[in-house]
């Protein structure tokens, strides 16, 4: 079965850098020609029903995923298998079965990396090096020319906030310059598709905003993003785009919106602040989709406040019907609110826990 | 931060070709041989090749000087006249005239160093990588496998080179200078295609089992371990073995003797003029060596396909 297909945002900058891959860069040889990432005809990324064994231990179960652009988050519990799907996705593990491909290509070709910058998430380095001497390594690994390399790292290190402390050896860095180096050696060849790793792990509460405001600049110029992060919040600041991962399966993919209403086990819980609760109750009860209503329920956000909490299933037709109710009723409905649309909740759901990663 | 610095990444579209990976490879060379060349150990052993070279160097000179200039001197010792030549007559044994033998020796005194360094560097430049999980980095930008392989053997192949064949060509050159240098270089042209081909025997092989054990044992006291093995223990088995068991052919397990008696097949060297005596054929020394560049082949392979960064 297919997951849903992931849709792009529009991309909104007109002045993207021409990539490795795109036509600007160059032509490429007749060999690598053949295998060079075709037009933007074909996904992104495309994972066909892969599957990956360790020995026994099956981490990747038929895993079918489709991107074509904007920031996907990738959650899951330790061990669910995100970080192996995303090592997938650079080419950095084969499947046991099934295919992997960026623009149509095996994602296990050189070729393919030309598009996807990766952002792991160890942070193993030479560290003897500095910063700049790093990225400006990876720089030349990517291709470019000393001059180029010279200009892309600088600009890179600029992207991240690290031009000034970049000069300092790895070994002295914090948690937080360290992925910001990884990210910007991820950054230097303008990729079409970045894979990040726990990109906000170890970030400080400001360098995380300056990261997500960067991420989001990224989707906004037209790159695909995969983020892979324990941080929920962050995340759903982020993106609405999930992709969900649950024992080696993509359990759910797509916005948190659409896989809330896929859940018809578990009844959306509705916060709702009427006028006249009680009565309001008993005709919440005449609903067909309506399971129980709690009554006097106070609100976290103004105690004291009265209010309902109604569990309903099908949240669509649910809120078609009482919408069509309060205006037939004349409900003074102060705050219509779902309770259990976060990100945690819907992981609490599907993987059967408190939602914790 | 991003509304100031786009700019920066965007200030002008880049029209440039890209390097293919082979270049990649070249860079991942450069950096290797700063990441060995960062360590003072390195740098003492490389001056001891030095020593060696210079020892050669001068030595070479020396013996023709003498032979020429003061070829019938004595000098008075303890009251009784020695000819000079008899001072230099333990140089013989390293043949310093510019033949075969003396890049063959040239090459086997070098070979105690290189092997050393190469012991040592195996694991700061291959071994790291997979014990510390820098791979990812590598593997996530545009190059295969066997580029990543090709650089490391690549910065090898460089140090190899740079302690064997290129002291051995300025030996060759030296040689020539001090004899008659149109003949000697006409003459002996065999002789440096010798010395290139043995430097590319050593190149290839040292580099690929450097990568291989690497690969393998990834820390720096077992491949230590694994090398000295290699080089050390079976060459004293080799010889012991050959020795008591009146066999030649168990010489063929010390890898050092093989490329050894490789090397002065390149050179054109007579068999019977090889130390120590018996020695194995010079095409059976070959499939040694074939074979091991085979298997470090095989076993890369296998390993390069199943580069699987699993933490």
């Amino acid at each position: 079965m297919r997951n849903a297909e992931l849709k792009a945002d529009p991309p909104s900058a007109a002045f993207a850098l021409p990539g490795p891959g795109s036509p600007g860069s160059g032509s490429p040889s007749p060999r690598s020609a053949l295998r060079t990432p075709r037009s933007a005809v074909e996904p992104l990324l495309l994972f066909e029903h892969v599957s990956k064994w360790y020995g026994t231990v099956l981490a990747l179960n038929q895993v079918t995923l489709e991107l074509t652009g904007g920031i996907t988050g990738l959650v899951g519990a330790n061990g669910a298998g995100k970080s192996t799907l995303l090592r997938m996705a650079t080419g950095q593990l084969r499947p046991t079965l099934g295919k992997v491909t960026v623009r149509g290509v095996d994602a296990w070709d050189w070729h393919a990396r030309k598009l996807v910058g990766y952002c792991p998430d160890v942070d193993a380095f030479y560290e003897d090096m500095s910063g700049r001497k790093f990225v400006r390594v990876m720089a030349r690994l990517c291709g470019f020319d000393r001059r180029e390399a010279d200009r892309r790292t600088e600009a890179a290190l600029a992207r991240v906030g690290m031009t000034d402390r970049a000069d300092r050896r790895l070994q002295g860095y914090s948690k937080g310059m360290r992925q910001r180096i990884k990210l910007a050696q991820a950054l230097l060849h303008d990729p079409e598709l970045l894979i990040l790793d726990e990109p906000l792990s170890g970030i400080d509460p400001i360098g995380r905003q300056e990261l997500l405001e960067l991420f989001q600049a990224l989707a906004a110029q037209g790159k695909c993003l995969l983020i892979s992060s324990h941080e929920l919040e962050a995340l759903e600041k982020l993106t609405n785009h999930v992709a969900i991962m649950a024992r080696g399966r993509v359990a759910a993919v797509g916005t948190l919106q659409q896989i809330r209403d896929l859940l018809d086990d578990h009844p959306v819980s509705v916060r709702v602040d009427v006028d006249r609760p009680r009565d309001v109750a008993r005709l919440l009860l005449t609903m067909p989709d309506v399971i129980a209503v709690e009554v006097d329920a106070p609100a976290s956000a103004c105690p004291g406040s009265p209010g309902l909490v109604v569990k309903a299933r099908n949240p669509k037709r649910f809120f078609t019907a009482f919408g069509r109710l309060a205006v037939e009723e004349g409900l003074d409905v102060r705050r219509l609110e779902p309770l259990d649309e976060s990100a945690h909740a819907i992981l609490g759901y599907l993987l059967g826990g408190s939602g914790r990663t | 931060m991003p509304a100031q610095t786009d700019t920066l990444l965007r200030y002008r579209p880049w029209r440039g070709t890209l390097h293919g990976p082979l270049w990649s490879a070249l860079a991942m060379a450069r950096v290797s041989l700063r990441l060995m060349f960062r360590r003072r150990l390195y740098w003492g052993l490389f001056a001891l090749t030095l020593l060696v070279f210079f020892f050669f160097f001068y030595g070479q000179y020396l013996v023709v000087w003498i032979t020429t200039q003061v070829a019938d001197d004595t000098v008075p010792v303890a009251g009784m006249k020695v000819p000079i030549k008899d001072f230099t007559r333990f140089l013989d044994r390293l043949a310093l005239n510019g033949t075969t033998h003396t890049f063959g020796n040239f090459i086997w005194f070098e070979g105690y160093v290189v092997v050393i360094v190469l012991a040592l560097a195996g694991s700061v430049l291959v071994g790291n990588d997979f014990a510390h999980g820098s791979l990812p980095f590598y593997l996530s930008k545009p190059i295969g496998r066997w580029h990543y392989v090709l650089g490391k053997c690549l910065a090898i192949g460089v140090f190899v080179n740079l302690a064997t064949t290129v002291p051995a060509v300025l030996l060759w050159i030296e040689a020539g200078l001090l004899f008659d240098w149109r003949t000697y270089y006409l003459d002996n042209l065999d002789l440096l295609a010798g010395v290139l081909g043995y430097g590319l025997v050593l190149t290839v092989t040292l580099s690929l089992m450097v990568v291989a054990t690497a690969v393998w044992v990834r820390r720096a006291v077992p491949m230590v371990m694994v090398w000295m093995g290699a080089f050390v223990l079976l060459r004293m088995l080799g010889g012991w073995l050959a020795d008591i068991l009146g066999d030649e052919r168990w010489r063929l397990i010390d890898l050092w003797n093989d490329l050894y008696l490789v090397g002065m097949w390149c050179l054109g060297a007579d068999p019977a003029t090889l130390r120590p005596q018996p020695q194995p054929a010079y095409w059976e020394a070959g499939l040694v060596v074939g074979g091991v560049c085979a298997g470090c082949l095989l076993y890369l392979r296998r390993r390069v396909q199943a580069v699987e960064i699993v933490n």
